[in-house]
């Protein structure tokens, strides 16, 4: 008896039980969600969707009805307004397939598979430069949505490096030295591929992904240098096995992309990476991720200065 | 205020004047422990005049000279009487239970009619041997449990901290355990109150109109009272529960002069969780316990003076690891009490109460992943007087007075990081100290036979001064400047009157009517990032930033007793409004404290709670229980959150219902039930999902709009107690008689969620697969904490 009574305690202590559940959640609006970017010597890139139902379906054919034509879109870069064109990604000019592909993080091959609709100009002269400020302008169904960033001035990593995890030899997580300017807001982004080839002859991988938690601001080592690791977001599939998970293999050579971002970009991707690591997760405060785009939309107009850095993973 | 003095003292002078009179005061005890009785009714029938004892077992009468019978009434014992002739003052001490044998259960507290005659709208009472004897979840008896049954209180949701009284949040709630505040009442995440059942005495619940010595929080005062021990013989009792044991030890430190208790607990959850985790799991090490000690003691200096030190100390301790992550979560948090008193008695018209109290509750987390380690305290201490003296003038006022002082240091959140070998900048430790005072005087007396009234003034004051830094936020782009204020430097003084007035009106055939109104400032407020109430959440003061919570509240019910006392009944209605609520802006973080002070990242509103509350109340018979039912309606409206829209409160609950009941089928069985249904809680989940660069975003709704399941759970117990008395041959008289047994035990079986009722603990939206390859689904999940679990318990007592 005593014994069933200690099994019975302790599993309800530790083990609570979940079920899925149907309950109303009102408030739902369909909203423009404006996702847009550019960045250094690149052109911009502007997709725009509606956002849908939390029990409408999420399959794929949904997402890709969920774009949105027939928008007005234009970028200005303080001097001179650019309209924007509209391209699908099954359906682009001619010999634009790897920028494409780069804009929309879709692998080439996959480029015709998929629907993805967005806006954008091959005009070099609206291609992203340090220092300037880009406004976008959104009319859409008589509603108008205006977003302003920054290309700010890059702060390169001073050093970049792999070093053995623990006792392991063979792998380990992929380190930097960050020398931060004092007294000013600095926020980054670190985003990585490793482009040692695969058996096929291919990079291992085709485009930049990000680790867990990829912007932080200087709030805690501002003008401070200091070495910090991030790990390897590339999972199972794409080669890393599981007892190596968010390791680099000796011999891999990854591009580290290290963006600076100014900071209202910071807090949405600040917001937005803690949102999709807590959603749902009452511990959490429920928040909407907040924007830079004026007008009742979604998403972010986001303005990215990186610098690169290759690193071959050994000691 | 000088215009309502002067009333005060125009009554007391007329009633003064005239036929001699004589005072008869002292302590009513109980005969077999020594322990004061809280609580007795001190009545002279043919004068229709009596009054209550006070927290100490302590009454004073003023009546005319002459010879009367005294009666000593507790209700459901069997009344007592004396009779003295009192030519002049005359202190007596009444030990009740000498004149009948047959009194078995020590006595503790004892108000008879209070309900209908006490000035006190939305006071409620629980006997400590009654709620010994409801279902007890895992067999550990709860006080705070068995509040959260009463009409106008429910609690968070199942496995949250704290408690709510008619809309207001649990840190409105004046929770004083021998008169010290306890800030965190809650073990394991509210699964158990810090209150040991053995230890407590009295619990007192003032949700509606608090008299004007009380002060600090908006919405009630619970008060728990500990045990003083027996002052004639020792005695130890305890139990052994299937997660939990407790002892008491208790006797004389001198017959009849002075007592002490003390009494310690502990659950081995760590113990079995060693059992069951194997040495090779990641998770081994992982662990949870919790221990609390009681201690008091008191004494006789002489027949004016009698001091108490009380004392409590109980820790948890959470600790998490999973090796495979190198993670490793240490999380132990706990408070720490001290309460001296001293009673004086300067005239039988005059008793004094001074105390000097000590409250400490602390928090620390601590975290380790690889090479990153992080450390996080906050904690407050506050160290206290207080003087408060009753007055007794004459049998019709009852005027009480006093001065209150606290000094708190707040350690809002402490912060550590380090990387390797490289450590974070995380700002300078906020510490805000603060003085909190107030002056008090409230006169309770009848204006007529039938009309009582409890009009008090309270004037409160709380100054924050240094050493602070203020941190002020330069915008987006600029960078933030301080503010650094000296030790002693005063950064802000806040002070208003808090007035306090209740009403009670007699009525034909043991009925009354009673109303209130009282205002509050409430100068400390709890903090929440989550939605859960957790021992995170953090304790705030007002600062120049966060300006002192303003609460009022009226309230107008009606009492009756029907069958000569048998039943209690109830109906009251109130409205209460609060004004500079917190909560977090939307979006902040714990790191957001970091080289910022927390009031920073507040946002300010107001909030209100109308409801009525139905009460029946069985007290004597076989089948003793009560029904309470509240219907209620609480908003919240900040200008920063949910576009400025008003919002349910998370508690905000329409319907609420506890049925309880206890059967007495002998001396060897008792059986008792309680069930329980509320409309279910608020909370924001998100109406919307949209991408954004290939990830899934979700976009909520209006806050607080969707609703959990409604909550209902029946839980049952069955109680067996073994022979309290043995038959013995008197060699003497060759007769047998009784003789008590030295040692007395009883064994409880309980069932808690008997029907194995689902609740929602909280939902959450979980999505799962990945949406390029078109397998992505997006579900509400509901976490359900308690399924149906039996639990057994040895009592015992000797």
């Amino acid at each position: 008896m005593k014994k069933t009574i200690y099994i019975l305690s302790i599993i309800s202590l530790l083990f609570s039980c979940t079920k899925e559940v149907e309950i109303e959640i009102p408030g739902y609006k369909e909203q423009l969600v404006i996702d847009g970017s550019i960045e250094t010597g690149q052109p911009p890139i502007v997709l725009l969707t509606k956002s849908s139902d939390v029990y409408s379906p999420t399959d794929l054919s949904t997402f890709f009805n969920s774009f949105v034509s027939g928008a007005q879109i234009s970028v200005s870069n303080g001097t001179t307004t650019f309209d924007l064109i509209e391209i699908c990604s099954d359906n682009i000019p001619p010999g634009s397939e790897a920028l494409v592909s780069e804009l929309l993080g879709v692998s080439i091959d996959d480029l015709a598979n998929f629907h993805i609709c967005g806006y954008t100009s091959f005009d070099p002269s609206i291609f992203g430069e340090i220092g300037k400020t880009y406004t976008l302008s959104v009319i859409f169904e008589g509603q108008t949505y205006t977003a302003e960033t920054k290309i700010e001035q890059p702060n390169p990593l001073t050093n970049v490096f792999w070093k053995p995890d623990g006792d392991l030899t063979t792998h380990g997580f992929s380190w930097a030295t960050l020398a931060d300017p004092p007294n000013q807001f600095d926020a980054y982004k670190w985003e990585v591929k490793r482009i040692n080839l695969d058996i096929d002859g291919n990079p291992m991988d085709a485009n930049f992904d990000e680790p867990f938690g990829p912007v932080f601001d200087d709030k805690f080592f501002d003008g401070m240098t200091f070495d910090f690791f991030y790990d390897n977001p590339f999972g199972y599939e794409d080669g890393v096995l599981d007892d190596y998970a968010g390791l680099y293999e000796l011999g891999d050579t990854i591009v580290i992309k290290f963006s600076k971002i100014d900071e209202n970009v910071y807090e949405f991707l600040e917001k937005k990476y803690i949102q999709l690591s807590t959603a749902g997760n009452p511990f959490a405060t429920p928040t909407n991720i907040p924007n830079n785009i004026s007008g009742d939309a979604l998403g972010i107009w986001a303005g990215y200065s990186p610098t690169f850095d290759t690193l071959i993973c050994q000691p | 205020m000088k215009k309502l003095l002067c009333i005060i003292f125009i009554l007391i002078g007329l009633q003064s004047f005239g036929q001699e009179r004589s005072t008869i005061s002292g302590y009513v005890t109980d005969s077999r422990s020594g322990e004061s009785i809280i609580g007795v009714k001190v009545y002279i029938p043919t004068l229709k005049k009596g009054v209550i004892t006070n927290n100490y077992g302590f009454y004073s009468l003023t009546v005319e000279s002459g010879k009367y019978t005294i009666e000593y009434r507790i209700a459901g014992q069997k009344t007592e009487s004396i009779d003295v002739d009192l030519t002049s003052d005359l202190r007596f001490d009444y030990e009740f239970g000498g004149q009948y044998q047959n009194v078995e259960e020590v006595i503790v507290n004892a108000k008879a009619e209070e309900n209908i005659r006490s000035t006190k709208v939305g006071q409620m009472e629980l006997d400590i041997d009654e709620i010994k004897k409801l279902p007890a979840f895992l067999g550990e008896v709860d006080i705070i449990k068995t509040i959260q049954l009463l009409p106008g209180v429910s609690s968070a949701a199942e496995g949250g901290q704290g408690f709510y009284v008619r809309g207001g949040g649990p840190d409105q709630n004046l929770v004083l355990l021998d008169e010290a505040i306890v800030y965190n009442a809650s073990h394991l995440f509210g699964f158990f109150s810090v209150f040991n059942a053995d230890a407590v005495k009295s619990v007192n619940l003032i949700k509606g109109s608090m008299p004007a010595n009380f002060g600090g929080r908006t919405s009630s005062v619970l008060q728990v009272n500990m045990n003083e021990g027996n002052k004639k013989k020792f005695g130890v009792k305890g139990g052994i529960g299937a997660v939990s044991s407790r002892l008491t030890i208790e006797g004389p430190l001198k017959k009849d002069k002075g007592s002490f208790i003390v009494s310690a607990r502990r659950t081995y959850l760590d113990v079995i969780m060693k059992a069951a985790i194997p040495d090779d799991s990641p998770f081994a090490g992982s662990s949870y316990f919790f221990y609390d000690l009681n201690l008091k003691m008191n004494y006789e200096i002489s027949k004016k003076d009698k001091i108490y030190l009380s004392g409590y100390y109980g820790k948890d301790e959470f600790s998490f690891g999973n090796t495979d992550d190198n993670f490793q979560v240490d999380m132990p948090w706990g408070n720490g009490i001290g309460a001296l008193r001293w009673n004086h008695i300067f005239s039988s018209k005059l008793f004094m109460n001074v105390s000097a109290t000590m409250t400490d509750y602390q928090f620390s987390f601590t975290s380790s992943q690889d090479e990153f380690r992080f450390k996080l305290n906050s904690g407050i201490r506050d160290w206290g007087g207080k003087v408060d003296f009753t007055f007794f003038p004459n049998s019709r006022h009852k005027i009480k007075y006093g001065l209150d002082y606290i000094y708190h240091t707040f350690t809002p959140m402490s912060v550590s990081a380090e990387n390797d070998e490289t450590v974070f900048d995380t700002g300078v430790a906020q510490e805000l100290t603060n003085h909190e005072s107030a002056a008090y005087l409230l006169d309770e007396f009848d204006l007529t036979e039938n009309i009582r009234i409890n009009a008090g003034l309270r004037y409160s004051m709380f100054q924050h001064v240094g050493p602070f830094t203020r941190y002020v936020n330069g915008g987006i782009g600029q960078p933030d400047t301080t503010i650094n204020f000296k030790k002693g430097e005063l950064i802000q003084f806040y002070h208003g009157l808090e007035p306090r007035v209740s009403m009670r009106w007699m009525l034909p055939g043991k009925s009354s009517i009673k109303a209130g109104y009282s205002f509050n400032y409430q100068y400390v407020q709890l903090t929440s990032l989550s939605a859960v109430s957790l021992p995170t959440d953090i304790w705030y003061p007002s600062t120049n930033v966060a300006k002192p919570q303003k609460g009022w509240q009226a309230s107008l019910g009606y009492f009756k007793n029907l069958l000569n006392n048998k039943f209690e009944t109830s109906v009251e209605v109130y409205y209460k409004g609060m004004n500079n609520l917190i909560e977090f802006e939307e979006g902040a973080l714990p790191a957001d404290n970091v080289n910022d002070n927390t009031d920073n990242l507040l946002v300010f509103g107001k909030g209100w709670s109308y409801g009525v509350e139905l009460f029946i109340k069985k007290k004597v018979g076989k089948l003793t229980g009560w029904v309470g039912y509240t219907w209620s309606k609480t908003e919240r409206q900040f200008d920063d959150l949910n576009e400025g829209n008003p919002f349910p409160a998370k508690y905000d609950r329409r319907h609420d219902l506890s049925v309880v009941g206890t059967y007495k089928l002998s001396e060897k069985w008792l059986f008792s039930a309680a069930f329980i249904f509320a409309t279910g809680n608020t909370l924001t989940l998100p109406s919307s999902w949209y991408v954004q660069d290939q990830d899934l975003l979700f976009n909520y709704g209006q806050r607080n709009s969707t609703r959990m399941a409604d909550y209902h759970r029946l839980d049952l117990s069955a109680t067996c107690y073994g022979k309290k008395y043995k038959e013995v041959l008197d060699l003497e008289t060759g007769e047998t008689k009784k003789v008590k047994k030295k040692m007395i035990s009883s064994i409880a079986f309980s069932i808690y969620n008997v029907y194995n009722r689902a609740n929602p603990y909280f939902l959450y939206v979980d999505n799962d697969g990945d949406f390029l390859e078109g397998d992505f689904k997006i579900a509400v999940k509901q976490v359900t904490l308690f399924p149906i679990i039996p639990s057994v318990t040895w009592n015992f007592e000797f």
